[in-house]
């Protein structure tokens, strides 16, 4: 056991053929961690920029990126592998080439989704200038984006991806996962001060004070989760939500309890603010502070905060997932699925978790492209005032719900993950531990809405109202 | 609400918002200076976008000044040649020689492409406050039905933006065969998607509380610092030059005129920047009614160009080069409110002094006084309540 968990250590055995040495593990970690996430978390994450852009028109009815398709890269492709003949015979075979009636068409539909774009914008991000400002704290400047990128990707080593794929295994994984996103903080605190511009110190004042409480909500979010799994480890906590049967997804943390479904939202709500994006994108507000904390940066620098913020977003989604959706389980037939081969297993879950994050992406980008910005007083009372007593009470709820239990019942082994004790509610009980959240919440919104709720009548004739 | 800006030693950081930053709508310039995050000071700097045009109307004829009045402010340019003709003819008419009247069916389109005008600049003024706000999308749907009323101006007059159709004593083209029906069809259809603007936008509850409260003008301040147009109304005070001072046919049409009421709810005040955005949207809706109301009123298309029914343009041109003594300010109602022309003429071709007066210029003289004690990321809220539009400012 090298202590770099589970999958290293099987590969680092197959490679050695025995006990590892520390090359094999070596190597093994740069295959199993540091491989994947370059292979799989950057392109997903550079794609959903061309997503976004595309959403963002599909929203505001305009066609979005469509002219760069592959040509481009395929020709360079071309020059590359033909590279002993001269250019006018390089040219016509790849024109030869791109005429075939199936290539035609790839590249054609490539440039309609814009998908040349993310080469495009890629190597003119490389050409840029690289700006260092005459103002900046030089070593600070460039040393934030590698730092916000790390922030971004160092917790996916604990998401697991499937049974057999789980980076780093510990006891206390959502501990570390929380714990070291908090990473970005120092990171856009850095990329803020050490610009040496007004607008970047103000942008990187504001991320720091909006990270720092929302990571209050998210830390007690993910103990709702913990507390009602009885683990800290990511990947019992997925296994914990196994459900035998065809309909697996009554398994689900989100659908134990009510308040379970609330910390989800609340999670959501302040994994948005974490990755900075609408309506929290108050740090790098653009009609406000030019473009906050990244103002001065230019080239391969604000790209990697660009990457950054992406795969916050995708690590949002990972982690919503993994503690209140199932993580990799598939909604149904979940025990069926878990019982195949890992080499067929294996890109069925992961597959499955990836829907689950682009669930969660797209909602984001939705969001984003719909709502205004909040004000700094705003994000901040929505924290404390909003959020974290909902949190809490919560989680006051759980503890209830576990005690009216009123013990524990066996749950099923799933996988590699030995089998917890759950919550013996049976059905009448989360029929009942439903039942009386939602009709108080309810009382509760329409109460409200009968306090608060009325439109001045001119607003109501303006949205096609009677007045 | 106002907070207080107060650090121990007085340490203030001073911003330079502008001339090139994404919420001054052009360049407008801000000197900020702020303790954190609210706002102590603010001071508007301008004169970045001044091109002499009172000056050029010295210099010029009297009709070659009209295309110079587009330039006055671009985002509503019909009501701008309006402005200025409407001065030009009363001024003409002082002479006791004159005896020209301006042709019915004229001062019918000319109502018409105003107030379709109003339309056009309204929506960027709510479109890009909403940007201001944080929301880019309303601003692009705004961009779109603004894209319906440049179109039929197009087929009117050959211009998408400065359209220097209004003419002294008329207007330059009669309607294009179909027009009314471009019209007619243009309004419908607005008409359903304002309903889905202000779903989207007018009624989100973040929007509403970030507007609500903030930059408060009370109707007495309003009148005391010339506000004018619907930042005046916005502040509850009653008064419209259409309705108030007719020109035109305004004075059949019943023009309803908007003031604001608190409309962002308890949270909100009267003359807030959500009163002044929002008298913006009534005041579209008013003028969907008042297109339609002066295409029932609009008479047939005659023969004679100065025909004093269906013409569309009157005999001004022997006037227009011996021209009498006098002087003259008349005001219209602009989109950005009330823009005054002051004429004096000394009986040459060209006027003595043309004198324009805006909207835009008084709403940024309020803005030290505002936008003192609030958030800085209310600033770009307050400008884009304000609806400035900078070369209105320089001119």
């Amino acid at each position: 056991m090298s202590g770099f968990g589970y999958a290293v250590d099987t590969f680092a055995a197959w490679l050695a053929g025995g006990e590892p040495g520390w090359l094999a593990v070596s190597v093994a970690v740069l295959a199993v961690w540091v491989l994947p996430l370059m292979l799989l978390v950057f392109p997903v994450a550079a794609l959903g920029q061309i997503l976004e852009r595309k959403i963002a028109a599909a929203i505001q009815r305009r066609v979005g990126p469509n002219s760069a398709g592959l040509d481009g890269p395929l020709r360079f492709g071309f020059r590359l592998m033909l590279f002993f003949l001269p250019r006018e015979r390089q040219d016509r075979v790849f024109k030869a080439f791109c005429n075939f009636p199936p290539v035609r068409s790839i590249l054609l539909v490539s440039r309609r989704l814009g998908l040349g774009q993310l080469a495009a914008d890629g190597i003119k991000m490389l050409g840029k200038e690289d700006i260092v400002p005459a103002g900046a704290d030089g070593m600070v400047f460039r040393l934030a984006p590698y730092l916000a990128l790390a922030g971004a990707f160092l917790p996916f080593c604990v998401v697991p991806f499937g049974q057999h794929l789980v980076m780093l295994e510990t006891e206390v994984s959502a501990l570390f996962a929380v714990a070291v996103s908090g990473i970005v903080v120092v990171a856009l605190k850095m990329a803020g001060w050490g610009s040496g511009s007004k607008w970047s110190l103000l942008g990187g004042m504001r991320a720091v004070a909006q990270l720092v409480s929302y990571e209050i909500p998210i830390g007690l979010a993910v103990g709702g989760a913990v507390l009602w799994s009885g683990s800290m480890d990511l990947h019992a906590i997925v296994g914990q939500q196994y459900e035998p049967g065809v309909f697996s997804l009554l398994g689900w943390n989100a659908l134990q309890t009510p308040f379970l479904a609330v910390l989800m939202v609340v999670f959501f709500v302040a994994g948005l603010a974490e990755c900075q994006r609408s309506p929290f994108d108050m740090a790098e507000a653009e009609s406000e502070l030019v473009s906050g904390f990244n103002t001065e940066y230019s080239g391969l620098r604000w790209g990697l905060f660009a990457m950054a913020e992406y795969t916050e977003m995708l690590l949002v989604g990972a982690l919503l997932a993994t503690l209140f959706l199932g993580g990799y389980q598939s909604p149904i037939g979940e025990e069926w699925i878990c019982s195949l081969a890992p080499w067929l297993e294996v890109p069925i879950h992961v597959a499955l978790l990836g829907a689950k994050v682009v669930a969660v992406y797209l909602l984001m980008m939705w969001i984003r492209w719909t709502l205004p910005r909040y004000r700094v007083d705003q994000v901040m009372r929505l924290a404390w005032l909003v959020l974290v007593p909902l949190c809490l009470v919560s989680l006051f709820g759980i503890a209830l719900t576990l005690l009216a239990a009123g013990g524990t019942e066996p749950g099923e082994p799933f996988g590699r993950v030995a089998a917890r004790p759950r919550a013996a509610l049976g059905w009448l009980g989360h029929l009942v531990g439903w039942a009386i959240p939602v009709a108080v919440g309810a009382w509760l919104v329409v109460m409200a809405k009968k306090k608060h709720g009325q439109v001045h009548p001119a607003l109501q004739r303006l949205t096609g109202g009677r007045s | 609400m106002t907070l207080d800006a107060s650090t121990p030693n007085g340490e203030r950081m001073t911003l330079n918002m502008g001339p090139h930053h994404p919420a001054t709508h052009g360049v407008l310039r801000i000197v900020v200076e702020s303790d954190g995050e609210v706002v102590a000071t603010c001071t508007p700097d301008h004169g970045y976008l001044h091109r002499s045009i009172e000056k050029i109307g010295e210099c010029v004829e009297w009709p070659m000044f009209v295309p110079y009045t587009d330039r006055v402010d671009y985002v509503c340019a019909m009501n701008a040649n309006l402005a200025y003709c409407v001065a030009a003819e009363k001024l003409l008419q002082t002479d006791p020689a004159a005896t020209f009247t301006v042709p019915r069916r004229a001062e019918c389109i000319r109502v018409l492409v105003a107030e379709l005008n109003r339309i056009s600049s309204h929506l960027v003024a709510v479109g890009a406050m909403a940007m201001d706000v944080g929301a880019y999308t309303p601003f692009l749907h705004g961009i779109a039905q603004r894209e319906g009323v440049n179109d039929i101006f197009e087929k009117l007059c050959g211009q998408r933006l400065t359209y220097n159709y209004v003419t002294i004593g008329g207007v330059a083209f009669d309607l294009y065969d179909g027009a009314i029906d471009d019209i007619r069809r243009f309004l419908d259809q607005f008409e359903r998607e304002m309903v889905r603007f202000n779903k989207l936008v007018t009624t989100n509850t973040i929007f509403r509380d970030r507007c609500a409260g903030v930059a408060t003008v009370s109707a007495k301040e309003a009148v005391a610092w010339g506000l004018v147009g619907p930042n005046l109304r916005g502040s509850g005070v009653d008064f419209d030059v259409r309705r108030d001072e007719p020109y035109c046919v305004y004075g059949e049409l019943g023009v309803q005129v908007p003031v604001g009421q608190a409309f962002a709810g308890r949270k909100g005040q009267v003359g807030d920047a959500y009163d002044r955005y929002v008298v913006r949207l009534l005041e579209i809706q008013e003028s969907i009614r008042l297109c339609r109301e002066v295409l029932k009123l609009l008479p047939p298309s005659a023969e004679k160009p100065n025909d004093p029914i269906g013409g569309i343009q009157a005999d001004v041109g022997k006037l227009l080069k011996k021209p009498g003594k006098g002087e003259i300010h008349v005001r219209t109602e602009a989109p950005r409110g009330e823009m005054g022309y002051f004429l004096v003429s000394d009986g040459t071709k060209s006027l003595f002094r043309v004198r324009c007066r805006t909207g835009s210029f008084t709403a940024a003289g309020i803005f030290h006084h505002v936008m003192r004690g609030i958030f800085l990321a209310d600033v770009v809220a307050v400008i884009g309540s304000f609806d400035v539009v900078v070369p209105e400012i320089d001119r």
